[in-house]
């Protein structure tokens, strides 16, 4: 591999990352308060088509981008309402959102679009070159010279690794997930920051799924998320929910990801079947010793009910 | 963190009567206000809502082949909602149904084409076997992941699908293709792998008759003997279980082997009874369908059947809605969407 071929690589590795960092950081926001989201693949199924068709419609990314965040978010928001007000089972609740984030995806684009041969196609996501960061030998175009919603995947992390870590505010946040009970008594919010994490982290998950139209295909397929969604709370575990790990978990996610498709491309004696299985076999692979030690919210999945005595 | 399981209601025959109705009135009303929601929809959209409603509901009713296919529908589904509810009773969520069924139907595929020419006293029984054990090793996988390393078992059955689908890919395309097929596809199993037909004009196989005795064989499992209260201990609250001796991760263990083998058979009788060979997406949707039928009937064995057969009549009215009004057939996944959401929500305004 010269020069050019590893600049190139690389740069597919960070824009193959942001739908994992994306999905994942929503994760893991909702989980740092006990909701344990697995509805992922539906939500980004829906801000898929929701990102596409707002887009299409509108004639702007933007907009599609915009309408995917608020149906993440509204997603987000039944999933805090049924679990957190109604203290349903999580998994349950999860699993009947992913439900309706799949037929909903296929409907509207149904309804909106119709059944085609050719379906319309947006533009996909400029490059937006950072003055003078650009210019720098091989992280330049790597990092620098991508399309804004990468950006946006640096900024988030970042800016949750600052709140959870550095601020007071992010210390209440994780104890909610911890001991909810000891929080409460503090005087933390605990039902108003798990409805907080719980919408943000469908945004995060719907913006996601807009990126696959505006990035690869260009329109909505039913398979286009090709669970991505699963692999984001595999990765959130593997980065031990962590907003920084999550992000470096998510270069071998996103590597393999593009690995196995570049051997697909130049052909190889192994079948391509085994290279399809490639991201799953290693995922489960690396969450072998990732599982062992790995620390999870205490509280996640569990429900909080202020009345009762025994918690954790 | 498992669902309440409803047991079953103690008491003489008019008080379970009493019960059974309490039970099943928030089905009638979950039905009803789902239609009426779907019918809203539909309306608006500028369909002829009643038309709608009476192909949903009333296709499998109308003639023979709505029915024949109604019940090779239930079949699939039946076997698949089970391969969801038992593990659940431990508390365990298999989401990997599908791929241990295809997995299932490989084996099956593969014994039916190795041994093509045996007889079918041996042949039919080695092929559902090897679709139950394919199942049940398939099963098995998260399951050691789950003991070893406490790995989550929503996230390994689900991966272990999508191996599923390119190991389909790989045995329909590279190993045993049929040329003459566009879309991947093995060549036939042998003639004596065919389960024998119940009814010849529409074909109705006998996996019929199979699925509904696992499924007896199951509630009495999960209900009637102290494996199954173990089992159903164990979800309700594993901590209280270890105490009092049970082994609470072999639990779990076999929960997810036996959730493997129902939907590994599930498989085996697709191949055996429907298609007589291992296509690429003969998984159709029957993992969502199942997880649904599932949760519908709050994990109860004895519901399962029931809500199984419910649900295959709204398939098959979904699609015959599709061909004949042109209305998406998705529309009818939302209804049972929605049914779920109002039964479980039946349960929270029940307990306040």
């Amino acid at each position: 591999m010269d020069q050019a071929q590893l600049t190139n690589f690389a740069k597919l590795v960070i824009l193959a990352l942001v739908p994992y960092v994306l999905a994942s950081q929503g994760t893991m926001l909702g989980g740092r308060t006990g909701i344990f989201n697995v509805a992922q693949e539906g939500i980004m199924l829906v801000g898929a088509s929701v990102g596409f068709l707002g887009a299409y419609l509108s004639n702007s990314l933007l907009v599609g981008i915009l309408a995917a965040m608020l149906v993440g978010g509204v997603f987000g928001l039944a999933l805090a309402y049924f679990t957190t007000t109604l203290r349903m089972n999580q998994f349950v609740i999860g699993l009947a959102l992913f439900f309706i984030g799949l037929a909903l995806s296929t409907l509207l684009f149904k309804f909106a679009i119709g059944v085609t041969l050719r379906p319309p196609l947006v533009p996909t996501l400029p490059n937006l070159a950072i003055p003078g960061l650009a210019r720098l030998p091989f992280l330049g175009e790597v990092l620098f010279n991508q399309n804004g919603l990468v950006y946006l995947t640096f900024i988030v992390s970042a800016l949750l690794y600052y709140w959870l870590y550095q601020t007071s505010f992010g210390l209440e946040l994780r104890a909610v997930g911890e001991n909810p009970k000891a929080a409460d008594s503090l005087g933390v919010n605990v039902t108003l920051l798990r409805y907080g994490t719980a919408i943000a982290g469908g945004m995060l998950m719907g913006i996601a799924g807009a990126y696959l139209p505006m990035v690869y295909t260009g329109t909505f397929t039913e398979g286009i998320v090709q669970g991505r969604g699963w692999l984001a709370i595999a990765l959130t575990f593997f980065g031990g929910w962590r907003p920084h790990l999550i992000f470096l978990g998510a270069l071998f996610f996103a590597g393999v990801e593009v690995l196995s498709l570049r051997v697909q491309v130049i052909g190889s004696v192994v079948p391509y079947q085994i290279l399809l299985m490639l991201p799953y076999v290693a995922t489960i692979l690396v969450m072998m010793p990732a599982f062992k030690g790995v620390r999870a919210p205490a509280f996640l999945g569990q429900n909080y009910d202020r009345e009762k005595r025994t918690q954790v | 963190m498992a669902l309440e399981l409803t047991p079953d209601a103690p008491g003489g025959a008019a008080t379970r009567l009493k019960n059974v109705a309490d039970q099943l009135l928030p089905y009638l009303i979950a039905v009803v206000v789902a239609f009426i929601v779907i019918g809203l929809v539909i309306g608006l959209m500028g369909f002829d809502v009643l038309t709608a409603y009476s192909t949903i509901l009333f296709t499998s009713f109308k003639s023979k082949n709505g029915l024949v296919q109604t019940l090779l529908k239930f079949v699939p589904l039946l076997l698949q909602a089970l391969a969801f509810t038992v593990p659940l009773a431990a508390g365990k969520f298999n989401i990997g149904g599908e791929g241990q069924m295809l997995v299932g139907a490989i084996g099956a595929a593969l014994a039916g084409i190795i041994f093509a020419d045996w007889p079918l006293v041996v042949l039919l029984p080695l092929v559902l076997l090897a679709s139950v054990l394919c199942g049940a090793l398939w099963g098995a996988i998260p399951a050691w992941l789950l003991y070893q390393f406490n790995m989550n078992e929503i996230l390994t059955t689900v991966l272990l699908n999508f191996i599923s689908f390119s190991l389909v890919d790989y045995v329909a395309v590279e190993l045993f293709r049929d040329p003459a097929a566009g879309h991947p596809t093995t060549v036939p199993i042998g003639a004596g792998g065919g389960l024998p037909l119940l009814i010849s004009s529409p074909p109705l196989h006998s996996g019929l008759i199979l699925a509904i005795l696992v499924a007896a064989a199951v509630y009495i499992y999960t209900n009637k003997t102290s494996a199954g209260y173990e089992l159903v201990v164990t979800g309700a609250n594993p901590r209280a279980a270890g105490v009092f001796g049970i082994p609470v991760r072999r639990v779990f263990i076999a929960s997810l082997v036996i959730g493997g083998m129902l939907a590994g058979l599930s498989g085996g009788i697709e191949v055996a009874g429907s298609h007589h060979r291992l296509i690429e997406g003969m998984q159709s949707n029957y993992l969502l369908l199942g997880i649904i039928i599932g949760l519908i009937a709050k994990g109860n064995n004895l519901a399962v059947p029931f809500v199984a057969l419910f649900i295959a009549i709204l398939e098959v009215g979904a699609s015959a809605m599709q061909r004949t009004l042109l209305i998406p057939g998705e529309m009818v996944f939302i209804v049972e969407a929605l049914i779920l959401l109002f039964v479980l929500l039946s349960d929270v305004f029940k307990k306040r």
